[in-house]
């Protein structure tokens, strides 16, 4: 009794983490795909990929990933090959050091990011200044700050994957190579770096996700060359779009795909040493029967199953045509919106007679009523307010009556009458 | 040339040796220590325009530690009592974060520590999945769920618990969900791994004595798992703290985030001087706390981070 | 044969810190020769090894190969090819990518390296085993393919680190012949480090006894065995029984040493230690235990050893009878069995006698850990 009550409320309590952790990356990939303007799940209006299209539009956005490719480019190159040697040195510095070097290269890592952004920026400032050179110099230049700023911390990511691995190897292979002739750079290239490329292209994915979703040390540092993290941040701040949620949703959809694929690679692996293991030696020397790629991997499957889910969506993108039920319920929402204006106006007609009347009885002079005061925000969230602020030139006509909250939050309409 | 160097050259060559101490070189002293120096003593100079920099004005001073303390001189109040509520409201908002993925956590990395089979690998996918994910868009989601039309209230309205809009962004519900959610993972891992290593055969052997479950994890597995415990509590503290994301998409118009006014210094009222002197004021607070409750709980450095 | 590449080690010390690894060590190893050193692990012969590879600067002293003084020159630029002890062989290249690495680092294309590394496997006797990995090959398969890889270097010297100790011992006893033929077919140095007496003896030309970063003894495998020159050597190499005591009377090659226990006692001293050793002086004399035989009743005194027998034990090829000997120590006496008949003596007292030139007498020293 106890033991099953123990593994439901386990259970239970796995649902409700994952809820947790899940539910809100699958409620915004759903509402990209519902036509209000303001992202929401519910009420459900009509499918719709408009906002993809608006996305794909977005020069801002557009922008903001190339230069998010730039600078995770460049972050990657320089926070895996800074992690690598400081990996290396950790292996092999005097022992007396050590503690203090391990503090020092992974102190970034609990540095908050703004005092990264911060410090990177006044220090290559002053050394800007100091070498007298202009603001428009490579050393204050957007890429160039972001990606020194990134890799400080990133680096001591990189490290901690690769020294992992590097704790692994065995010295005697390097020195094998260098007493069968060659370098110490060949023996790098060809014994060193072979054993570390999983680990390197770990560090590499890894560096490249931190820096393509960094925000704290670079909103310091970007200068010229806003990332997408950066554009983003600006549009959540100033108003949201479903655009941004379909935005997250091809990111969410990108990593499930790529998480997918990789766990069905190392299920491949694991099956394929599993049958070498199993092989014979003359089986071995034949030809090696590879299993089924998909004989008991279900992640492989999956991607297949996704793949395929992926190409219909694009194809019913396509062909889909959510301008009869966009215009339905347009039409619907501008009864209720005239509804509501009708129930305002007689509501402030009565407000008013009954004021009139109050007025009448007390003969004082009262004030003027005060506008709005229907929700808790104001009009904090009304998408038309704050989206002034977005020069986002959109084709589509912006729906700006049918918002988030209807047209009775407003306040235009209630100055119409 | 010192013997530690030389073996060093020797064991890498000259070539190879180089490349390493120069890239190391130039991540701690370039990237590591010297900004931080750099933005120490910035943080005790005036703001000025360019031209004056280096000139006669540019001193030292304590103003821009002044100023967070008592205030724009003249002002009405004794106190800076905005910035300062602002900062004491951060680090407490960062302790409470603390705790609560800690909890919420330490039964997850449990779990997943000791049970065994191919679930186990999916549920580590689906952890990381949601960490991929860019940070602004995980506060944007938090922001659909807990806006006034969002998912929760539609819901709770429409099974009648409420019927007006509770707004979980002014009550600040929002931003502790929203802080709580990025940083799940730095507190599982460390915790995870630990536990990873945890031998069952010791929980047998305690529940053999007849220890209820309770006791299991309070003197067997949380004295064992202290090292991952407190490493992921560090992380979390530490980027809860300095988190800017989610107090500028989550927050309420009211409640302020400190790093957010360091941003303010920095971009709104471009003084420089000023936003480094409260990073400054951050950074060091955290640490020492950090060092205070490592202390506390008698956790060594070298622990984090593994 | 060809004469090959002699290696010299001449005045050599190694210190780390204050650490003396090696002190003082000089060895002249004949080109062509398979030279073995011998001793516990931590005497310093794994340090000789790698300051002959390169990988170490020797603290004094010099390491001549072929003649030629090899300081500054790195281990990718001598003439040596050393097999680890673990064999470090590249666990992501196949086994035929390994055997022709050093090919590889010279430029030659793979057509040449492949047909180099069939010709070294179908010596190694593991042809069509090339494009398997390190990891699916056995213990001795490896073995091989690291004995190979270092031949394909075409070294003049060959370095092996203790290369069997992964092995079980029938395979060991194996790729010890098979050690051994294959450097008589390639004619070049072997320098093998081991602290299995046994390795050292079958297959070396000559054995330098290490201990505690000491050369004590360089010699052929019988003349350390049969004529040892310290106490250490005595009883590190094979068994042997010691018998402590003080030098009463020298005669010659020959001295008698008057023990606690056993009393007077003839010896012959080791070769190395003639006229160096005077009456009064500590010394031990050891015998092995094939040496002993039970006495006759004439045998003479100072040949005779009296013993309780504490146990006995039969091994097939011989008898061994244990007995409380000099000092608490126990001595092992090993009969042949040539089909004679045996009686147990478990609890009785025995007399056992020896002939003199098979007790040797060294100065009192230091004896190896059982």
């Amino acid at each position: 009794m106890n033991l099953s009550f123990l593994r439901i409320s386990i259970w239970v309590y796995l649902a409700i983490f994952f809820l947790y952790l899940l539910g809100p990356l699958v409620i915004m990939s759903v509402t990209a795909f519902n036509s209000s303007a303001f992202p929401r799940m519910t009420p459900w209006e009509c499918l719709t990929f408009q906002w993809f299209g608006e996305l794909f539009q977005d020069q801002r956005i557009l922008n903001g990933i190339k230069n998010s490719l730039i600078i995770g480019a460049g972050t990657v190159v320089l926070s895996v090959a800074m992690g690598l040697a400081g990996a290396l040195m950790l292996t092999q510095i005097w022992p007396k050091l050590r503690a203090t070097y391990y503090t020092i290269i992974i102190a970034p890592i609990l540095i908050p990011g703004v005092v990264l952004g911060i410090s990177t920026l006044v220090f290559w400032d002053r050394i800007n200044r100091m070498l007298g050179l202009g603001a428009d110099s490579v050393l204050s230049n957007g890429i160039f700050l972001t990606v020194i700023g990134q890799s400080t911390f990133i680096a001591s990511y990189c490290m901690l994957v690769l020294v992992a691995r590097l704790q692994r190897y065995d010295v005697a292979l390097t020195e094998a190579a260098l007493d069968l002739g060659a370098t110490h750079a060949q023996a790098f290239r060809k014994i060193l770096l072979p054993f570390m490329r999983p680990a390197i292209a770990s560090a590499a994915v890894l560096a490249f996700l931190a820096s393509f979703e960094n925000y704290n040390t670079t909103t310091f540092t970007f200068g010229e060359y806003p990332t997408l993290t950066i554009e983003l941040a600006q549009k959540v701040r100033y108003g949201i779009t479903p655009s941004i949620s379909a935005l997250a949703f091809i990111i969410v959809a990108l990593t499930v795909f790529f998480a997918l694929l990789n766990e069905a690679k190392l299920k491949r692996q694991e099956l394929v040493a599993a049958a070498r293991k199993n092989a014979t030696v003359e089986e071995l020397a034949g030809k090696i029967k590879l299993p089924s790629f998909f004989a008991g991997n279900v992640a492989a499957l999956l991607v297949v199953v996704f793949g395929v889910a992926t190409i219909t969506v694009v194809g019913t993108a396509t062909a889909y045509n959510p301008a009869q039920c966009i215009a339905n319920v347009k039409e619907q929402k501008q009864l209720e919106a005239e509804q509501r204006i009708q129930e305002l106006r007689k509501q402030r007609e009565e407000r008013r007679k009954q004021r009139e009347a109050e007025e009448a009885e007390q003969g004082g002079a009262q004030s003027m009523p005060k506008p709005s005061n229907n929700s808790g925000f104001g009009n904090v969230f009304a998408p038309n307010t704050l989206g002034g602020g977005d020069e986002e030139s959109s084709s589509e006509p912006q729906p700006s009556t049918n918002g988030g909250f209807g047209g009775a939050f407003d306040p235009n309409s209630l100055k119409t009458d | 040339m010192p013997r530690f160097l030389k073996e060093f050259f020797n064991r890498n060559g000259t070539g190879m040796g180089l490349a390493i101490l120069g890239l190391v070189i130039f991540w701690t002293i370039g990237l590591i220590i010297l900004p931080q120096l750099s933005m120490l003593d910035f943080s005790f100079r005036p703001n000025l325009p360019p031209p004056e920099i280096g000139g006669p004005k540019d001193v030292y001073t304590l103003e821009n530690y002044k100023y967070l303390i008592y205030g724009p001189e003249g002002g009405s109040q004794d106190y800076n009592a905005v910035d300062l509520r602002v900062f004491f409201r951060t680090l407490l908002a960062a302790v409470c974060v603390t705790i609560f993925n800690l909890i919420l956590c330490y039964p997850i990395a449990y779990y997943l520590g000791q049970s065994k089979g191919s679930h186990i690998r999916i549920f580590a996918i689906m952890l990381i999945i949601p960490y991929w994910i860019n940070e602004i868009l995980r506060a944007f989601a938090l922001r659909i769920i807990f806006g006034e039309t969002g998912v929760l209230n539609t819901l709770f309205m429409g099974l009648g618990i409420w019927d007006t809009p509770f707004d979980f962004i002014r009550n600040d519900i929002a931003l502790y969900a929203g802080l709580g959610y990025a940083y799940i993972l730095l507190m599982i891992f460390p915790i995870y791994n630990v536990i990873e290593s945890l031998d069952h055969n010791q929980i047998e052997a305690a529940r053999d004595l007849g220890a209820p479950w309770w006791r299991i994890h309070w003197r067997v597995v949380i004295p064992y798992a202290k090292p991952g415990i407190s490493s992921g509590c560090t992380m979390v503290f530490m980027l809860s703290a300095g988190a800017l994301a989610a107090p500028q998409i989550l927050g309420g118009p009211s409640s302020l985030w400190f790093t957010q006014l360091i941003y303010q210094q920095f971009n709104d009222n471009n003084d420089w001087p000023q936003g480094a002197a409260y990073a400054i004021v951050l950074l060091v607070t955290c640490i020492l706390f950090v060092l205070a409750v490592m202390r506390l709980f008698k956790v060594n450095m070298g622990d984090i981070g593994k | 044969m060809s004469a090959g590449v002699g290696v010299d080690l001449e005045n050599l010390w190694i210190r780390f810190g204050d650490f003396v690894a090696v002190r003082d060590a000089n060895v002249n190893i004949n080109g062509g020769d398979f030279f073995s050193f011998l001793g516990p692990s931590g005497c310093g012969k794994t340090t000789i090894l790698r300051a002959v590879s390169g990988f170490l600067d020797p603290s004094e002293g010099k390491v001549l190969i072929g003649g030629n003084d090899m300081r500054g020159i790195g281990p990718n630029k001598r003439p040596t090819a050393l097999i680890f002890q673990n064999l470090a062989l590249f666990p992501l290249m196949k086994v035929w990518e390994n055997i022709t690495f050093s090919m590889e680092i010279k430029g030659a294309s793979a057509r040449e390296r492949r047909k180099r590394a069939d010709e070294l496997l179908d010596m190694i006797a593991l042809p069509g085993q090339g494009d398997k990995l390190p990891s699916e090959l056995s213990g001795g398969q490896r073995q091989r393919v690291a004995i190979a890889r270092a031949l394909c270097a075409e070294p003049d010297v060959l370095l092996l680190d203790e290369p069997l100790s992964a092995l079980d011992l029938k395979l060991r006893q194996h790729m010890r012949t098979e050690l051994r033929e294959i450097q008589q077919r390639v004619g070049i140095t072997f320098i093998y480090i081991t602290h299995d007496q046994g390795e050292a003896l079958t297959m070396s030309d000559n054995i330098a006894v290490m201990r505690a970063g000491v050369i004590d003894q360089i010699a052929d495998g019988k003349t350390i065995y049969n004529d040892p020159n310290t106490a250490f050597a005595a009883s590190f190499v094979g068994e042997n029984n010691v018998f402590r005591g003080k030098i009463r009377r020298v005669m010659g090659t020959e001295a008698v040493i008057s023990t606690n226990r056993t009393g007077d006692l003839v010896a012959r001293i080791s070769t190395a230690n003639q006229g160096k050793m005077r009456e009064g002086d500590e010394a031990m004399m050891f015998v092995r235990p094939e040496a002993f035989a039970i006495a006759s009743d004439d045998a003479p005194g100072d040949h005779c050893v009296t013993a309780r027998v504490k146990h006995e034990e039969f091994e097939g090829n011989v008898f061994n009878i244990f007995t409380e000997g000099d000092g608490g120590k126990e001595i092992k006496v090993s009969l042949p069995n040539v089909g004679q008949s045996f009686e147990d003596h478990t609890g009785q007292t025995i007399r056992l006698e020896y002939e003199t030139r098979n007790a040797v007498l060294v100065p009192a020293g230091e004896l190896a850990a059982e």
